[in-house]
């Protein structure tokens, strides 16, 4: 039954070493620990012991729905297509953990009609804007000098600074604004009064890239670990 | 050649075959279920966006004028305090009314209803809420007439409304009056002070989609109410009030989450009947 004519006897041992290979990788790719192979870059700080699932959940349907789903769509057969392996990822999956009530700048906030000029420059509606993934690092805007996109006409009554909000935002000093105040508002931190007191741009920069916190470990709020965010829906 | 032609016709019908086997195999599980728009009896659009803005509006005006007046403006003068930084952990107070509006704004996000909320004005405690362009523009109409603007962000595709933010209490002018960083400290009542602005991505809705709408308004009111009340048992240097179904003008009382509701549908639920059972 399983005779092989020898004319086609290279065929058939190039076919099984193809589909022995491809079997190998698929293993290898779907294995736990071969994540870091898979993944397009090393996770963000404080990522780094989440699963992949956390944000990439499979899509709705299995590999042939989702083919004949977007098949059909590329006929025009119908009105949607579909995910194709996994959801795409929103900022929503980075709010099931790191939302909270007391976020000094919510992406929700930016939806305004008032802020679409903004947002044109920085689009703070999401997330990934300036936390984009797999950077191995903990803010990945290149820039720091963002506040100048709405907070241009602010006014401090009874300034309590040596060099004043006016002045600086006067000269375009937009740097230092992070050097006091962190976006999100998330650290309980004195604010010094003097600019030379403030937080080097150079440690700001560092701690972007995943360095030590210079606002003090005194967070008014933690994101979820991967076990609790598992309870956050369990629990809905 | 006949041979030939024999074994391309063989195999063009294997590779006919093989194709066909695969858009079975392919076709046989169904494609990913599709969210439909096809309406069921009882789903068909009866409101207009508009309609449903309007409602879900005055209840916010109701809520509001509620909470400032009953609870800020009577709970003051029971000695509870409100701030805006009603959150830190060393402030032992509760949301002023545009923060409570921001609350609810928030947990309406956090659902699936896609309604978006916001407060602004033109002289805004924090000038980051100062309105502008068309914003602005039709914020100068509704202070003239106080009536609802409404229209289409294009680049968003958000039909968009605005309704006018009254100094409807005392609390509201006093507060806005005195503030350390007022743009303006000649308020009085019957002011226009700003503006809600409103939006929702479709031009008209079902009934059961007006409803889901109102309904996750008042869950916002729920939440931010509850958020309140979680802030008050961690004080630990203020006095509590007493939480039950009295209300700050009989001593230092808060109503439940429940008595706060009840008398919000009690205060609008007429107007918003009358609206959901008109003929349509």
């Amino acid at each position: 039954m399983f005779k092989i004519s020898p004319l086609r006897k290279r065929q058939v041992i190039g076919g099984g070493i193809g589909l022995l290979i491809g079997v190998l990788i698929f293993v290898f790719l779907t294995l736990d620990a071969s994540k870091d192979y898979v993944s397009i870059g090393p996770m963000n700080s404080g990522h780094e012991e989440i699963s992949c699932v956390t944000c990439h959940a499979d899509a709705e349907g299995n590999l042939s729905q989702q083919i004949q789903s977007n098949l059909s769509y590329m006929v025009g057969a119908r009105a949607h297509s579909a995910d194709f392996g996994t959801k795409d990822v929103t900022s929503n999956n980075c709010l099931e953990c790191h939302d909270r009530p007391n976020d000094r700048h919510p992406t929700y906030s930016f939806s305004e009609p008032r802020f679409k000029d903004a947002i044109k420059n920085i689009d703070a509606t999401s997330c990934i804007t300036c936390h984009s993934e797999h950077h191995g690092a903990r803010v990945t805007i290149s820039k720091v000098n963002y506040c100048y996109n709405c907070h241009q006409d602010l006014e401090v009554e009874e300034d309590p600074l040596d060099i004043s909000h006016k002045q600086l935002i006067a000269s375009e000093e937009w740097d230092t604004c992070i050097q006091c105040h962190d976006f999100h508002g998330n650290h309980t931190y004195e604010v010094p009064h003097k600019l030379k007191d403030t937080i080097p741009l150079k440690t700001i920069k560092d701690y972007f890239k995943g360095g030590a916190d210079p606002f003090g470990s005194n967070k008014k709020y933690y994101g979820l670990s991967e076990p609790e965010w598992v309870k956050s829906l369990l629990n809905k | 050649m006949k041979a030939e032609t024999t074994i391309l016709e063989k195999r063009l019908g294997l590779y006919i075959l093989a194709l066909m086997a695969s858009l079975v195999i392919l076709n046989s599980c169904g494609g990913v279920p599709e969210k439909t728009t096809t309406v069921s009896n009882g789903e068909e659009n009866v409101f207009s966006v508009e309609e449903v803005l309007e409602m879900v509006a005055k209840e916010n005006d109701i809520t509001r004028t509620l909470y400032t007046k009953a609870i800020v403006g009577q709970g003051k003068k029971q000695g509870m305090k409100f701030d805006e930084d009603w959150r830190k952990d060393e402030v032992e107070a509760g949301p002023l009314p545009a923060l409570f509006l921001r609350g609810v704004a928030t947990s309406i996000r956090k659902g699936p209803v896609p309604l978006g909320l916001y407060l602004g004005s033109d002289f805004p405690i924090n000038n980051a809420n100062k309105f502008e362009g068309k914003q602005a523009e039709l914020f100068e109409q509704i202070k003239i007439d106080q009536k609802p603007q409404f229209f289409y962000e294009e680049e968003q595709k958000l039909h968009t409304a605005m309704f006018a933010d009254m100094a409807s209490a005392k609390a509201c002018v006093t507060c806005h009056n005195d503030h350390k960083q007022t743009a303006k400290s000649d308020w009085k009542l019957g002011d226009v002070m700003g503006a809600t602005t409103w939006q929702y991505p479709k031009d008209s809705l079902s009934y059961k989609a007006t409803v889901d709408v109102l309904n996750a308004y008042a869950k916002g009111t729920v939440d931010i109410y509850v958020a309140y009340l979680d802030e008050i048992s961690k004080f630990k240097e203020s006095e509590k009030p007493m939480i039950g179904d009295k209300w700050p003008v009989e001593g230092n009382y808060l109503p439940t989450p429940e008595v706060f509701l009840d008398s919000v549908r009690k205060l609008s639920s007429y107007s918003t009947m009358k609206t959901l059972v008109a003929s349509k």
